[in-house]
């Protein structure tokens, strides 16, 4: 018998209703028809068959592209150059000076690409240090934004043609009678400086105008008025015992950062047996790099400084017996008898200096020094510095001339007047006037723009040259690369021009070289050899022997009678960042994503005042507030800066470019506008402003730390020279954990003891860092330095403003606050408001502290335990390991880690038009290192140590058949270190530095009470100041 | 049936007979071919050129046997005895005297063998492009597969016809004795019946599909073997091999550097502008060096004009991965075979190890690290004889050698 089964009793029963879905093959009706039919699909040319034929190639072509290994091409060289074997980095001497910066360098190259810079120990000047512009400036080598080509009249064309047109000009101007300005920012090549000779003496009409977009003028006015010297002289920061600077930057931008920070860190460092350092007093208004790092740090208004110079010349005139001058009020009239004993105390090993372009003001600090007896020891007036030779009054009388239609040519030579002049659309106005215009900028720039003729510059990277920072000092410069565009360099234009008849620049400088240099030296008998040598180091030194003392001849009631006078209302004051200076590098990103050191703003310029004035102003960060200084108005963001003068608005130059490339057009605003001139001389100083709120408009900031103190936490240790005297262990007592053993120091206890446990032990290298906070000024270089090693990623100000940075390193910046948990009960505050106020930076003169942090590769990570696919694991070298391949971004690392130094990449930052920054093209990748790997979307970062640079030093001793040297493999960040506040080494070699400073009572571990045991060790900051006293 | 298999066998032993004969004479022939490019091929080729010497071919006719004899053995001493033969020949090769050679008679006369066996067949492969494929090395190699896949077709044929005829056989039996059909079972009937089996047959299947989908995935991203042509025929086997010429002559970066580097070509014209012609492929590969480098042969002076080569690469690490050679074969003293496999046998170069991960490693933790003798281990070693015993090896995973950031930075 059959057997039935049925699908249920509807089925049974046979219903209508059963019988009418059966023969329906879908339950419910589908639109089949309704779709087909519709004219859109009966249109459509695609077909059922044909997507299905387009899925399949696609699902096809999609899984053959991921199988099937892209034909990768290997192609050598036609011919070897002899010194390239490929993978091994070339180090050349070279020299950077951009008219503001020196620093003698050496360049990394691999394979013909220069990618990285590093100072050069054997220059006695800098020794090795450098800044951060100076790091950034190999990433500007790679700029798409400089010219490949001349232009005519905005148009390109041949440098034949491009010479013959100028050179008929130069003589047609010089035959009019009608003048020839090169206006060049300071030049400080003698070779240079005999090609402008020889073109004047082509051109007999011709001028050199020294330009500097912020000058030093007054400074070389103020000797002139006070020794009959119109010269910078060298000072020895390293030699004085006390220094009292007046709104100098002296470790940012004032003279020669770089050498000032090294001789600084000289007097502050105490190692090696050295139980003194010297007392940094700073004097200012803004809060700046150098100021932070003062000891005692008094504010004035930028109207009262030149009254604050006065009030201090006569408390020491007092003690010398000298007559006293007349001087405004200022605040400091209430200590500057304190100062004067410190300074009196300290007769001929203490430095006074001025960041003030008022020749006046200068001539005033010039009699304290003479009076203190400091030419001869701290100040030199025969060792010249050529760094800085602005000179203001030349530019004023050019403009003048310009109007007067007397200039009928104007070449401007690494100046961009119509960018930093005070009164830009004057200058442009008066340039328009000019017949021949040209340019040797190596970009379209603002001045450019206004020019009949464009002769791109080299790259100094692509460039012969020398300078003489100081007299009897020479340093050389040498293409590291072949020109990457068709541009040549400046000196050699000027050569063309002028009819000189050597072929080019590179032959002059030898001739030149041979002629006027060779014969200083005795020790090598052929010329030859002495060029390779000092192409090889990179310097070449005599011997100087003068002192430079002099007689002051200048009249000081003169010239205390002309100082500005105390304003009443509001200041401005202009001044340059850390990274990007004076913006002639503003179209650099990895410039524009340096936090500013103070502030940690990146990718913008604002408006700093006090937060106290803010209030008054009722504005707060972010708001846009209107500043107008005589018929100038600019607007822009408030930033809340504490430790400010009160009444004060501080603004950075440098931003607000419009020509300068993609990366820093728009970028802030334009500040020079505020500038003015008085004395003679430019002034930076601005007073009688008036600020007026701006509805409803706000631009956000975006900086890299939010929180601005430690909560009384003991981040950043810290005594004072006294108690570190009477105790070494000042400020930094023992950390003892409770254990079931007893209390214990953290080194003592530890999971994975040793002896039990032999594989945790570190038997060839263990690495270490250390950072002496004292020595630290918060400069930045490391930062900058690190992103070129490490191939960091720029993110740019958005990705900033989501705490999205990438750098491996980052300074922290922590301001003292009014309130502890000590003195809160006494204030009557209860918990959560003590917290509150703790969190406030002190309200009046909060002292300043830097701290770089980076990986501190923990031997207890604490991210190493919670990674899921063991992705960061230790070595047995004591390095915290990240393998990126691995990593699958749980970021439970990150969340991990008590010290926040990893970074997550939440985008793919190369070949990502979001990011246009230096990883987009192939010409912004060449800076990348070889040797180390770009990292994808999606993988967590982090310092590495520069693995890369220890595998390296490593391989090299080994091919040797040795041990590494101390000090012979060093991280960049160390390497960059002006002041030597970094070191690196192996905790394993017995004499080596690290070790000896770990040996130090003032080093401590961060957090040493959570136990994770760093490989990266930190030293008390001493101040020097007395206890209990600002 | 007997016919068919009988026809077979004939068919099969004459192939057999014919290869082995081959064989021989190949044998003798390669006997002489080996010790000609062993010694000859730098300064001789069997052809008309002149290299460093006078080229051979057809030497055996110009020359006595017996004067042959003398002058491999000891070319100076014919031209000290006076012999004007000699004489004149040492004059029009500028005097430069052909080293002696320590061989013995029967081994000179294989060269002269091969040498004429090699002039009778110069023509043909002298010209372009032809005989490229005549390799003498590969060739029995390159068959063998296809010899293989052969004797399974044919295998597989005898299979399918035996099957039919045993099966007709049965139908025969069955229909003489009146013995019913067989059931034949379909489809899913036929799976109801035989569920066991279907069970193990999938799960074989699953198992065996696991395996190799495993094995299958393991592979993507690896081309061990991988042998694209090159833009210049140039031979490992030749210059590596035959000729003898150290591995870093031309790598030279191995001992120095992450790189070895691929040489450029001026690198080559240090002997090229001596050796114009090869034995394979005559003057054509030789010539595209002489494009690359810009070298006019005919005047013997550099034109100026280069054009880079561009070698396929072959052995691709990913970036997220670094290596250093110098490591390996300066500091590990690890023989570049070891990684590339045989290359002086290598006519045309591939990829012999996988490069994974996985094989790093494996060679990291069997290979002791080379201390001896070397200062940065030193003091290393004492500890490490310390930590595990005097006679424990201590392999590169012993001293940090698997640790990630050795490699991945």
């Amino acid at each position: 018998m059959e057997k039935r089964y049925w699908k249920g009793v509807e089925e049974l029963n046979n219903t209508p209703e059963f019988v009418r879905l059966r023969d329906n093959e879908f339950f419910e009706h589908l639109p089949v028809d309704e779709v087909l039919n519709r004219k859109a699909a009966s249109d459509s040319s695609t077909t059922r068959r044909d997507f299905l034929k387009f899925l399949g190639f696609s699902v096809a072509a999609a899984s053959l592209a991921a199988c099937e290994a892209p034909i990768k091409k290997a192609i050598p060289y036609v011919v070897k150059p002899e010194e390239i074997t490929l993978g091994i980095p070339n180090y050349y001497a070279s020299t950077f000076y951009d008219g503001t910066d020196y620093c003698s360098v050496l360049v990394k190259t691999r394979e013909g690409r220069p990618i990285k810079i590093e100072g050069n120990e054997l220059s006695s000047i800098t020794k090795g240090g450098t800044n951060a512009r100076v790091q950034a400036s190999v990433l500007s080598l790679y700029d798409s934004a400089r010219l490949a080509n001349p232009l005519a009249g905005k148009k390109k064309a041949e440098w034949t043609a491009i010479d013959a047109e100028i050179i008929k000009k130069l003589a047609d101007a010089s035959a009019d009678g009608k003048k020839i300005a090169i206006v060049s920012s300071s030049i400080a090549s003698p070779s240079a400086k005999k090609i402008v000779a020889d073109f004047s003496a082509k051109y007999p009409t011709a001028k050199l105008v020294t330009y500097d977009a912020v000058s030093s003028y007054g400074i070389v006015k103020g000797n002139e008025i006070s020794f009959g010297k119109a010269v910078v002289p060298s000072y020895r920061f390293d030699n004085a015992e006390v220094i009292l600077s007046f709104g100098a930057d002296f470790l940012s931008s004032w003279l020669s950062p770089i050498e000032f920070s090294r001789q600084y860190g000289v007097g502050r460092k105490l190692r090696d047996g050295k139980r003194s350092m010297s007392r940094h007093i700073q004097v200012e208004s803004a809060l700046s790099l150098a100021g932070s790092n003062a000891d005692s740090r008094y504010k004035v208004k930028p109207s009262e400084q030149s009254a604050s110079v006065a009030a201090v010349y006569n408390k020491i005139a007092a003690l010398t017996g000298a007559s006293q001058v007349s001087a405004g009020a200022s605040p400091l009239n209430a200590v500057a008898s304190k100062i004067a004993d410190e300074l009196w105390a300290a007769k001929g090993k203490s430095v006074v200096i001025s960041g003030s372009n008022d020749p006046n003001e200068q001539v005033m600090v010039n009699a304290i020094n003479n009076m203190l007896g400091n030419y001869g020891t701290t100040i030199n007036l025969d060792l010249t510095s050529n760094l800085r030779s602005s000179n203001d009054a030349a530019v004023i009388e050019l403009l003048g001339e310009m109007n007067a239609g007397q200039v009928g040519a104007v070449i401007f030579w690494n100046a961009n007047p119509v960018y930093s002049m005070p009164d830009a659309k004057a200058f442009a106005a008066a340039l328009s006037k000019v017949g021949c215009k040209i340019s040797l900028s190596d970009r379209e720039d603002e001045t450019a723009q206004n020019c009949d003729y464009v002769c791109p510059d080299h790259h100094w990277l692509e460039s012969w040259g020398d300078v003489e920072p100081y007299k009897g000092y020479y340093t050389l410069s040498q293409p590291t690369i072949r020109p990457l565009f068709n541009t040549r360099q400046g000196a050699d234009s000027l050569m063309k021009w002028a009819g000189v008849a050597q072929a080019d620049y590179y032959t002059y400088l030898r001739d030149f070289w041979q002629a006027a240099i060779y014969p200083m030296q005795t020790g090598l008998s052929s010329f030859d050899a002495f060029w390779t040598k000092s192409l090889q180091d990179g310097v070449f030194e005599t011997a100087v022997t003068s002192t430079g003392a002099a007689t002051f001849v200048g009249n000081v009631a003169d010239a205390a009678s002309k100082l500005m006078k105390p304003s009443v209302g509001t200041d401005v004051i202009l001044y340059e960042k850390t990274g990007l200076g004076n913006g002639s590098q503003a179209n650099n990103p990895w410039l524009q994503e340096l936090p500013d050191p103070i502030s940690k703003v990146c990718w913008d310029n604002y408006f700093a005042i006090l937060p106290a004035y803010a209030d008054k102003l009722k504005v707060t960060q972010g708001n846009v507030i209107e500043v107008k200084v005589g018929n100038v108005s600019i607007k822009g963001p408030v930033l809340l800066q504490p430790a400010m003068a009160d009444n004060t608005i501080a603004v950075a130059v440098g931003y607000g470019r419009t020509n300068v490339g993609k990366a820093g057009n728009g970028v802030g605003f334009n500040a020079y506008p505020f500038a003015s001139v008085s004395n003679g001389a430019f002034n930076y100083i601005a007073a009688g402003v008036t600020v007026s709120k701006t509805v409803d408009e706000d631009i956000t900031l975006a900086a890299t730390q939010t929180h601005h103190t430690m909560m009384g936490r003991e981040i950043v240790k810290e005594t004072t020279l006294s108690s570190w005297l009477r105790d070494a262990k000042a400020g930094n007592p023992e950390i003892l954990i409770e254990s079931p053993y007893g209390p214990k120091t953290p080194e003592k206890l530890d999971l994975w003891a040793t002896p039990a446990n032999p594989e945790h032990e570190k038997p060839n290298h263990s690495w270490g860092l250390g950072i002496d906070l004292n020595a630290c000024i918060g400069c930045g270089a490391c930062v900058v330095a690190c992103n070129a090693e490490n191939n960091v990623p720029v993110v740019g100000k958005d990705e900033i403003g989501r705490a999205r940075e990438m750098h491996w390193i980052r300074i922290d910046r922590y301001y003292t606050s009014d309130t502890t948990k000590e003195n809160a009960k006494e204030k009557g505050l209860g918990k959560l408001s003590m917290y509150g106020e703790m969190e406030k930076p002190a309200a009046d003169n909060p002292e300043v502290f830097f701290q770089p942090v980076m990986c501190q590769h923990c031997n207890h990570a604490p991210c190493e335990t919670v990674c899921p696919v063991a992705a960061t694991t230790h070595s047995s070298e004591g390095l915290n390991m990240m393998a990126y391949n691995r990593c699958v971004g749980t970021r439970y690392c990150a969340n991990n880690c008590p010290y926040k130094v990893r970074r997550f990449n939440w985008f793919k930052y190369s070949d990502n038009d979001q990011f246009p920054y230096n990883m987009q093209d192939q010409l912004g990748k060449m800076v990348l290192n070889p040797d180390v790997v770009v990292r994808s979307r999606g993988v967590m970062e982090k310092c590495s140590m520069c693995v890369q640079r220890i595998q390296y030093g490593k391989l090299e001793a080994k091919k040797a058949g040795r041990r590494p040297g101390d000090g012979e493999i060093k991280t960049a960040c160390a390497q960059s270190c002006p002041t030597n506040a970094i070191v690196f080494g192996d905790y394993n070699d017995k004499s080596s530095e690290v070790n000896k400073l770990l040996a130090d009572p003032r080093s401590y571990h961060l957090l040493a009470e959570i136990n994770v045991q760093p490989s990266v060790f930190y030293q008390t900051k001493v101040r020097n100041k007395e206890e209990g006293h600002a | 049936m007997s016919r068919y298999v009988s026809r077979y066998l004939t068919i099969t032993l004459l192939a057999v007979f014919l290869s082995v004969i081959s064989q021989f004479q190949a044998k003798a022939q390669a006997n002489g071919e080996s010790i000609f490019k062993a010694n000859c091929t730098s300064c001789h080729v069997v052809g008309e050129n002149k290299v460093v010497g006078p080229g051979l071919k057809n030497v055996h006719q110009r020359r006595s046997e017996e004067w042959l004899l003398k002058w491999i053995k000891n070319s100076s001493a014919l031209i000290k005895s006076g012999d004007a033969d000699a004489n004149k020949l040492f004059e029009e090769n500028n005097k430069i005297a052909m080293p002696a050679f320590n061989l013995k008679e029967d081994e000179i006369k294989a060269v002269i063998a091969y040498i004429k066996t090699e002039s009778e067949k110069a023509p043909a492969a002298a010209a372009p492009g032809a005989g490229a494929s005549a390799g003498t090395t590969g060739e029995e190699d390159d068959n063998s597969p296809i010899v293989l896949l052969l004797v399974a077709g044919l295998l597989a044929a005898l299979y399918f016809v035996l099957n039919r005829v045993k099966k007709g056989l049965e139908k025969v039996v069955r229909q003489r004795e009146g013995l019913p059909e067989p059931i034949v079972y379909k489809g899913k009937a036929w799976a109801r019946e035989h569920k066991k089996l279907l069970y193990v047959v999938l799960i074989l299947g699953l198992v065996f599909g696991s395996v190799k989908g495993w094995y299958t995935l393991k592979e993507i991203g690896v081309s061990q073997g991988y042998q694209p042509d090159q833009p210049i025929k140039f031979s490992h086997a030749l210059h590596a091999g035959t000729n003898k010429i150290d591995c870093r002559y031309c790598h030279s970066g191995a001992e120095k550097s992450k790189n070895a580097s691929i040489p450029s070509p001026s690198l080559c014209m240090n002997c090229h502008k001596y050796v114009q012609q090869g034995p394979k492929y005559g003057t054509e590969e030789i010539a595209k060096i002489y494009k690359a480098v810009g070298w006019d042969k005919d005047k013997q002076q550099y034109t100026g004009k280069t054009e880079p080569i561009q070698w396929v690469r072959i052995h691709n690490l990913p970036d997220l991965a670094y290596f250093n050679h110098a490591q390996h074969v300066k500091v590990g003293q690890v023989s570049c075979q070891t990684c590339h496999g045989e290359v002086q046998t290598m006519e045309v170069m591939n990829q012999a190890s996988p490069l994974t991960m996985g094989w790093c490693i494996n060679c990291h933790r069997t290979t002791e690290v080379k201390m001896d003798g070397n200062g940065y281990y030193t003091e290393l070693h004492e500890k490490l004889k310390k930590q595990y015993g005097p006679d424990a090896k201590l392999t590169v995973d012993k001293i940090g050698g698997i640790e990630c950031a050795r490699c991945h930075y």
